[in-house]
């Protein structure tokens, strides 16, 4: 039975259509997997079905009867649930009233605090999670919050499940369980929209796959059925992506960076401590780990941006110091991890970008004046290099697309020829095809020579990328590994500080 | 010698406290439903005095004192219905909302004093509020609006949704919450008590407007507000401090200490209290911003 009807649906967005005739149907008790890259359209399609935004044509069956849904609220009614990315739980508040919040039980005029938790804990207690429903939510980790979100989505009696983006946030292991509660859920009746962009993960989880590209559906309610990767990166794409590209390196060269004992002391505990590891030319060192265990610490570090104690600390043989301006003329090159905060000032143009933390070099530069020529020249190269999709070089940069920012940044970086360069999150928020270019530009580099420095949240990019790999977990580096030497189990547990001997042998029987 | 302490000074300033704590109180709770709701309570300043003003208005008017009470509520709430069309249905900084107000507050009391009195420096005085006994019964209204304020907060739907309004917009917009209609009632509240505390200085505590009349007390209740951590009954005690300190400045004037120094009391117990007091309190996250961002 068709639970969701969604028809002909057209939302159009200043400039943009952001969908354009779009039809989509979910069968009772199934996952679908709702795929496309960023931008394509998933999530304004979600929003639709959730009543956040209303669409400019179209319309909504609902278990076969016509729905207007105009907002959240009568989604809800409707038994429409969403898992939003960014969850939306208020931190200071516990995970019973963040949960009932909306249709709260009461005693006539007051709200029952006592009802609420015990409704809440009955809720946590059927589904096995170890939650309490007094606890504040902000001592939660990630995965135990995105638990009180579907477990909001339940208690509101949702039977329709919309999951946007879940396991961007989670560690290997934190996907796994959560693929056993989508599995119970779905045998509990529920069917659940999967909103993504990882073909891994549709291929594990769902029932049936749409996709969407560019505000079009170029397939939907297919059967997961004999479908390849491949076949999804194609319909994605839109052309033929190799996603299992990867390309060791085959030489390495002489050690770039040296570091012994690097210890950056924190307010309570050391931030970084100990950390020791060299960094060869002709290497990408890949850094796995939960966000949040040392690894922005270390960047900072690297670039200039903190200081820190340490018995070591080399580039090519000169001992590293001063201030970010320094380590830029030590041909210390850095992708930031957040574009948005340190990569880029979005209010400036894309020409002032490409230049920025290079600008006082005497390309751009005579007797202490711009020289606009040579700044746009530079400029129409780089976008022509790095095929950076803008409409002016002096277009404002944050009107770019995520993928096309971090091209900007790249472009820079990259063309200042640095001989080391620290890499993080290079992907993020990237679609699939500036993904490829990235990676292919990364791996050109490491061959020319360069020592790279690829921190990434993303287990696999680092696994695909790196010619050695360090798990970092709670300010130490608590391996290094050729790839392949761990599963990718194994390396999700060192990044949650479990020993990794113990299940090593557990994996491989 | 000790009875005749107590009757001389310890009496004295235990009524002073009362009677300048609780405009603050006042003003500090409406505070709390603004800042709950997500909403900057700069402006409280405004709010109080505009009610000051309007109650006397009222008063002048009618030659009730009553019906000034509640021209003064209605002034403060216009006030607050003001910046909470400029913060919500505008998005303004709140902050330059809040402060514009204040200024503007300050120079249409002083004008409509001018057109109504033909005076810009005080009202004529008018009928203000009478009882017998030395404590207004202001005071125990305010005490017990705290309580009501601390269960409507804490005790009842409407305040949860208050609060998840005022922490995180966005998840109370997707679970169907009318986040602007919580924001305006969280403005209004705090426009009306603000508004009352404004009475309680014009009305109770003298019997005429006289221009800047608030003198400040507004921000001095924007710390309150932060000191009590944004909860109605905390707000009492902290409040007291700030009454306390200008009852001594009250009590101590005209006994050969410079009076510039006694005067300056209050502000440099306010000071004391910012660069010392409220350093990790935080308040609800989502303030400054809207559901759609």
């Amino acid at each position: 039975m068709r639970v969701v009807e969604m028809h002909d649906i057209v939302k159009d967005y200043p400039l943009t259509r952001a969908l354009d005739h779009v039809d989509f149907a979910l069968d009772s008790g199934s996952i679908h997997s709702l795929l496309g890259e960023n931008g394509a359209g998933k999530s304004t399609l979600m929003k639709i079905l959730y009543g956040m935004c209303t669409p400019d044509q179209g319309h909504i069956q609902i278990k076969g009867q016509s729905e207007r849904i105009t907002n959240p609220r009568q989604a809800i009614n409707l038994g429409i649930g969403m898992v939003h990315q960014h969850f939306m739980l208020a931190p200071v508040m516990t995970v019973a009233e963040n949960i009932v919040v909306g249709s709260e039980p009461d005693t006539g005029l007051l709200f029952d605090s006592r009802k609420a938790a015990l409704v809440v804990d009955q809720l946590i207690a059927r589904y096995g999670f170890c939650i309490k429903a007094n606890e504040r939510v902000s001592n939660l980790s990630v995965g135990e919050q995105q638990r009180v979100e579907i477990l909001k989505a339940l208690y509101h009696g949702a039977e329709i499940l919309i999951l946007d983006e879940p396991t961007a946030v989670l560690t290997p292991q934190e996907v796994e369980e959560l693929f056993v509660i989508m599995r119970e859920l779905r045998k509990a009746g529920k069917s659940i929209i999967l909103i993504t962009h990882k073909l891994k993960e549709t291929l594990a989880i769902a029932d049936t796959l749409s996709v969407l590209r560019d505000g079009r559906m170029i397939t939907s309610g297919l059967s997961i059925e004999g479908v390849s990767a491949d076949d999804l990166a194609r319909m994605m794409v839109g052309r033929d992506v190799d996603l299992e590209m990867t390309n060791r390196s085959k030489t390495i060269g002489p050690i770039s960076l040296q570091v012994r004992g690097l210890t950056l002391k924190g307010k309570e505990k050391n931030i970084l401590s100990d950390l020791s590891f060299d960094l060869h030319r002709n290497e990408i060192l890949g850094i796995a780990g939960i966000e949040g265990n040392g690894q922005s610490e270390l960047i900072e570090v690297l670039t200039g941006l903190a200081k820190a104690e340490a018995i070591v600390f080399q580039h090519e043989g000169t001992t590293l110091s001063g201030d970010a301006h320094d380590f830029i003329q030590l041909k210390i090159g850095h992708v930031p991890e957040d574009r948005s905060t340190r990569g880029l000032i979005k209010e400036m143009t894309v020409e002032e970008n490409l230049m920025l933390g290079y600008h006082r070099s005497p390309r751009f530069n005579r007797r202490g004046f711009f020289r606009p020529s040579a700044v746009r020249d530079f400029a129409q190269r780089m976008i022509k290099d790095y095929t950076i999709k803008t409409g002016s070089s002096r277009q404002r940069c944050g009107s770019l697309s995520g993928g096309n920012q971090q091209k900007v940044v790249i472009a820079r970086v990259f063309s200042e020829d640095p001989d080391l360069i620290i890499v993080a999150q290079p992907t993020r928020g990237v679609d699939i095809g500036a993904m490829h270019y990235i990676h292919e530009r990364l791996f050109e580099l490491r061959d020319q020579g360069k020592a790279i420095l690829l921190v990434s949240a993303d287990l696999d990019e680092v696994r695909r990328l790196s010619d050695r790999i360090a798990v970092m977990y709670d300010g130490r580096i608590v391996s290094i590994s050729k790839p392949g030497e761990y599963t990718e189990t194994q390396l999700g547990l060192m990044m949650t500080g479990s020993s990794v001997e113990g299940c090593k042998d557990d994996n491989q029987a | 010698m000790i009875s005749d302490f107590i009757l001389r000074m310890v009496f004295p300033v235990l009524i002073s406290t009362i009677s300048m704590s609780t405009p603050l109180i006042l003003a500090a709770l409406g505070g709390v439903f603004s800042v709950r709701g997500g909403i900057m309570a700069l402006g409280l300043e405004s709010m109080m005095m505009t009610g000051a003003f309007c109650a006397v208005l009222g008063s002048y008017l009618s030659g009730s004192a009553w019906i000034g009470v509640l021209c003064g509520v209605l002034g403060g709430m216009l006030l607050g219905l003001l910046h909470g069309v400029l913060c919500i249905r505008y998005k303004v900084n709140q902050v330059i909302s809040g402060i514009g107000l204040n200024l503007l507050a300050l120079a249409t009391t002083t004008l409509l004093m001018q057109l109504v009195w033909k005076n810009r420096g005080s009202s004529p005085q008018v009928a203000s509020l009478e009882y017998s006994g030395v404590v207004s019964p202001l005071f125990w209204l305010t005490l017990v609006l705290a309580v009501v304020a601390s269960v409507v907060l804490f005790r009842t739907k409407f305040g949860l949704r208050l609060r998840m309004v005022g922490e995180h917009p966005q998840a109370a917009a997707s679970m169907g919450i009318r986040v602007h209609g919580y924001k305006y009632i969280g403005v209004l509240v705090c426009g009306a008590l603000a508004g009352l505390g404004g009475t309680y200085l014009s009305l109770d505590h003298l019997n005429m407007f006289v221009r800047d009349m608030t003198a400040g007390r507004g921000y001095i209740a924007v710390v309150i507000n932060i000191l009590a951590r944004y909860t109605p009954l905390n707000t009492i005690w902290c409040a007291g401090i700030f009454g306390f300190s200008d009852a001594v400045q009250i009590i101590f004037q005209g006994r050969g200490i410079p009076p510039q120094l006694v005067q300056s009391l209050p502000y440099v117990v306010t000071l004391l209290v910012l660069a010392f007091g409220v350093k990790h309190i935080t308040p609800p996250a989502g303030v400054g911003k809207s559901e759609d961002d």
